[in-house]
């Protein structure tokens, strides 16, 4: 990888007259002149936000060296797909707002939003936010289109479910960026620590958080390929996350998928065992969502700009892992995720006791890498497809695209002077099964177990 | 006195009140067979998959818990962490704002109900349907179209309230005696004056009994209601201590919800005393 | 009699839809003129209608046919000049002895002050012998001193009539012998205008200077009307020794005894609904005829008992 050209390296100046590498009049000049690879298309974009999100050099560069270039990297791709809120995000007026509210739920993959209040991140960019914990998804999703929260921490796949009208009312939503992948678990009762076969699971009462979640698909996904049908073979409840530590110690189910610190803290308790963590099924699965309501976005673009400027140091400063121990401290008490703070670290530093007696050493069991591919779009809708959630026609791409914002992310790049890129999309392996996001009908029809002829 | 039956019934609840204690106590006391395991392991496991040590907490522990909560009551150390008082503060304005609305609606529209044949024939049907509909149920609703989480809640309350209130003024309306209206009819007393001081005096112990069954629903839902809804309150304060699994809080919280609200009841008790007459 | 009544009912009726479309007669054609200052008295058997003559003069029923006229207008409802002493005294048990005879007194003059209302009600407490109990609520009164209430408060308000539907019969004995003193007492006092319900005989002597007998019901009409003949100044206490005691209450008795129940089955041919038979039972100078039964002296109502 080149680095001359690298947006993120602290010590280059970012010239808005003549190319970032000196041998163009333009940027335009300089971009064209390069091939139309991924990444190096994606660096000219990066750029273009960076610019627009930090227009002082200085700032940038103090940035830079504070975070490191590789946290910023992946931090700043989440402003990517907003291409809306370029314009917004270069601007650089006066806050419309400085008091908000985000509404959050009490687990870890909140981690950036949260920790932002505690580890002053927001106080940085002279935002006074409140951090609002909130009941369910369900409540989260009321309280962000009633206005009571200015932005929201929701699960990557309602925003969909929500525009396409499934269990609800079709609203159209839109998604600034993903928030953490990885971090979360299967977790079963200490009782059934000799079944760690799927296929032994016949009968069993498995929980998640939500119907329309990355867990929903995860454990579906997981049951089907060892030959469960999740349908009929086991039962599948969505139970809230705080009821299903006391649920598998009442014995009202044999486990749950469910997102941390739900699952460390049934170990902790010593009610159950992390059989496998969410990574083992798909590795940098997305999860959660930070939502921003589209008022908000066009009405205070000053503050929206501040305010993602806030979650991408924040987001930097947890994806480095030397800060997780302290990150943990920060959001463990009462205030925040409320858990004791051995739970919480056992989380975020991927240290953590499985149950069985093990120590086991994970460091990405939890990641915060925000971008969202429209790809991870398809293949959730796939499985809302699969699993009978939606019916009929599906247009893949199209509701991917207005979901993930990626006509937005289009815009940005022809306003740096690129063709629109045809890839917003990479293909991964679940389960080692690959997946082709320009096929998801032929993906959808090479499964045995679905919900659809 | 030692025979008076008030002391008895008194040394009796203590008697019982201790019993239970000890009852409690034993049940959750001792430990479990230390389970044998690597330190670096059992350092990130709790004590409850150490030492085997029960879940649930002791008399002594809720007493400390509830003791520390009574000692510091107002703290606030951030929008998601406050003290019982104010959590308590935030669920009795809830039902105090909720319910007064309440008392405002069903006085008059039960007394309409109550007075007219046609309007309580009229209105039946819907006071039918719409009182056994679980408070709760009504929260989605409010939810969508008040677009307000607190307002949502004060609805719920509203709505909660207002059939027991509503039902009560109409009955005790509709079943003053006939002997004082005709005195007040023979006396020639105006609309005004009949509503005001025959019909509502003579209602007034019915509806009271009325106010009095629904404050008692208003607190029940009201915990239900922030639990759902979040925020603050003292059901939001059980919601976050579940979350944490942290029993010993949530009993904490119970028996404070149990404390305000008999404290509640026995207000309206009071005033139903005072508007009661001996016939 | 040629003086003009201060009420005169006139061809009332009162009839109730039966089931199966009927109609049930509860009396018809009623004509009662009562004079100003008079004190009349209704007897009748239970089921005679009586109540319903004393609802419709209040104006709290309203008559099927016919009117009801007070001084010369008809009545359209309850009015304050027709004061009502129900028989369960029906005081508002919320309201102290006060309370209750102040509230009648500021419907009556609703401009006058707190402390007039209040020294005109204490007025008519103190008639009624209740001073001192102004404070008490019903709950804490005998029945007597209810019922003393209750007529406290129908005379506060000074009305044209009095209207006692049994105002004593829940009473015991003595209470009521008392009671019957203070309102006689009264009446006399103030040359108040009664009309009072009962099927105590002894109360109807005492207290009327007519007492009305009502045939029983349904279809029940005035079988006749008899005068008091007895004095003006009467006492309870002594009242069996007078001649005309046992006269006037034997016809009473015997009438509530069989003729209440054959006239209505068989009233006389003759009879004028507006003008019915007005008798004076009373201790003849000498006898007319020979006494042979009570039937005979059943149907001679002027004849005398035998003095011993």
């Amino acid at each position: 990888m080149s680095t001359f050209d690298d947006p993120f390296d602290p010590s280059r100046r970012l010239s808005h007259a003549g190319c970032s590498c000196g041998q163009h009049k333009s940027q335009a000049e300089h971009d064209s002149a390069l091939a139309s690879d991924e990444g190096r298309l994606s660096r000219v974009v990066e750029s273009a936000a960076m610019r627009a999100l930090f227009p002082n050099d200085l700032t940038r560069r103090n940035f830079l060296r504070a975070v490191g270039s590789s946290a910023a990297t992946a931090a700043i791709a989440s402003v990517l797909p907003l291409g809306m809120a370029a314009d917004a995000l270069a601007s650089t007026g006066p806050l419309e707002k400085t008091n908000l509210k985000i509404g959050f739920i009490p687990i870890t993959c909140a981690t950036p939003i949260i920790m932002a209040h505690p580890m002053g991140f927001y106080a940085k960019q002279n935002l006074n936010v409140e951090v609002v914990k909130t009941a369910g998804w369900a409540v989260i999703r009321d309280k962000t289109l009633n206005e009571e929260y200015d932005a929201a921490h929701m699960l990557s796949p309602m925003p969909l479910a929500i525009t396409i009208g499934a269990g609800s009312n079709p609203i159209p939503y839109t998604m600034p960026a993903v928030e953490n992948v990885n971090g979360q678990a299967i977790t079963l009762a200490m009782k059934h620590k000799d079944k760690r076969d799927p296929k032994q699971w016949k009968g069993f009462r498995l929980a998640i958080p939500f119907d329309y979640s990355m867990h929903n698909y995860l454990l579906r996904y997981y049951l089907a390929e060892a030959g469960l049908d999740p349908d009929t073979d086991v039962q599948i409840r969505a139970v809230p996350p705080p009821d299903m530590v006391a649920n598998l110690r009442a014995d009202n189910i044999d486990g749950f998928l469910a997102p941390d610190p739900v699952n460390q803290r049934a170990v902790y308790d010593g009610v159950g065992f992390i059989h496998i963590l969410s990574k083992e099924i798909w590795d940098r699965h997305p999860c959660c969502a930070f939502a921003a309501s589209q008022k908000f976005v066009t009405e205070m673009p000053n503050t929206y700009a501040a305010l993602l400027r806030a979650i991408i140091e924040s987001t930097a400063y947890a994806s480095k892992a030397e800060n997780r121990k302290e990150i943990a401290e920060a959001i463990a008490p009462t205030n925040y995720l409320n858990q004791p703070v051995t739970v919480v670290e056992q989380v975020l530093t991927g240290t953590f006791a499985d149950g069985l007696g093990n120590v086991r050493q994970v460091p990405d069991r939890i990641d915060f890498d925000p971008f969202p591919w429209e790809s991870f779009a398809v293949w959730i809708l796939t499985q809302m497809k699969r699993w009978g959630q939606i019916k009929g026609e599906v247009d893949y791409t199209s509701l991917a695209r207005q979901v993930f914002l990626a006509t937005d992310a289009a815009r940005l790049m022809k306003e740096a002077g690129l063709e629109a890129p045809e890839t917003t999309e990479k293909s991964f392996s679940v389960m080692g099964k690959p997946f082709d996001p320009a096929d998801p009908e032929g993906y959808l029809a090479s499964f045995p177990i679905k919900r659809v002829s | 006195m030692i025979n008076s039956l008030p002391l008895r019934a008194g040394i009796l609840s203590v008697v019982l009140f201790g019993l239970f204690l000890l009852a409690w106590h034993l049940a959750v006391s001792g430990t479990g067979p230390t389970v044998e395991m690597d330190p670096a392991y059992a350092a990130l496991m709790g004590q409850a998959a150490v030492q085997g040590k029960s879940a649930m907490p002791g008399p002594m522990d809720v007493a400390a818990t509830l003791w520390g909560h009574l000692s510091d009551p107002f703290y606030v150390r951030g929008t998601n962490d406050m003290g019982l008082g104010i959590q308590l503060g935030h669920s009795i304005l809830r039902v105090a704002l909720g319910y007064f609305l309440a008392v405002a609606v069903a006085i008059p529209v039960g007394f309409l109900i109550g007075m007219s044949p046609l309007m309580s024939r009229a209105l039946d049907p819907f006071i039918q349907v719409m009182k056994p509909i679980s408070p709760l149920a009504w929260m989605p609703l409010a939810l969508y179209t008040i677009k307000d989480s607190g307002l949502s809640a004060i609805f719920v309350i509203f709505i909660c309230s207002l059939w027991p209130m509503l039902i009560n003024t109409a009955f005790g309306v509709a079943s003053v005696r006939k002997e004082w209206l005709n005195v007040a009819r023979t006396l020639e007393v105006g609309a005004f004056r009949r509503a005001f001081l025959v019909i509502l005096p003579a209602a007034a112990p019915t509806i009271l009994t009325g106010m009095r069954i629904s404050i008692g629903i208003a607190w029940l839902v009201i915990v239900a209601a922030e639990m759902l809804v979040g925020g603050t309150g003292i059901g939001y304060f059980v919601w976050n201590e579940w979350n944490n699994l942290s029993i010993t809080n949530v009993i904490t919280a119970i028996v404070a919800i149990g404390v305000v609200g008999m404290i509640l009841d026995q207000i309206l008790a009071r005033i139903a005393r005072l508007v009661s007459f001996p016939e | 009699m040629t003086e003009k009544p201060l009420i005169s009912i006139e061809a009332v009726a009162r009839r109730y839809p039966a089931p199966g479309g009927n109609e049930t007669v509860i009396f018809e054609d009623l004509w009662l003129p009562i004079r100003r200052g008079e004190f009349v008295c209704m007897i009748g058997h239970s089921g005679c209608g009586k109540t319903t003559v004393l609802n419709i003069l209040a104006g709290l029923e309203a008559p099927s046919d016919g009117a009801v006229i007070v001084d010369g207008r008809e009545i359209g409802g309850p009015s304050l000049d027709r004061a009502v002493i129900f028989q369960s005294h029906a005081l508002l048990p919320w309201r102290t002895v006060l309370g209750n005879v102040a509230f009648a007194v500021k419907s009556r003059w609703p401009a006058k002050g707190k402390d007039w209302i209040e020294k005109q009600a204490k007025r008519f407490i103190s008639l009624v012998g209740l001073e001192g109990a102004e404070r008490k609520r019903p709950a804490e009164l005998s029945g007597g001193m209810k019922q003393r209430v209750g007529i406290a408060r129908a005379l506060s308000i000074e009305p044209k009539i009095l209207l006692m539907d049994e105002p004593f019969s829940a009473l015991d004995a003595l209470t009521r012998g008392t009671l019957q003193d203070e309102v006689r007492r009264i009446c006399l006092e103030t040359g108040q205008t009664t009309f009072m319900i009962t099927h105590d005989v002894d109360e109807a002597m005492y207290l009327a200077d007519r007492i009305v007998l009502m045939t029983n019901g349904p279809n029940a009409h005035v079988a006749e009307i008899v005068e008091n003949p007895l004095p003006r100044d009467r006492s309870r206490t002594d009242l069996h020794r007078h001649p005309h005691y046992y006269p006037l209450r034997n016809h009473l008795i015997d009438f509530l005894v069989t003729r209440s129940r054959t006239l209505r089955d068989a009233p006389a041919a003759d009879r004028d609904p507006r003008n019915p038979p007005v008798v004076r039972p009373h201790a003849a100078p000498e006898p007319v005829a020979p006494i042979s039964s009570d039937q005979a002296s059943a149907q001679h109502p002027s004849m005398t008992r035998r003095v011993p």
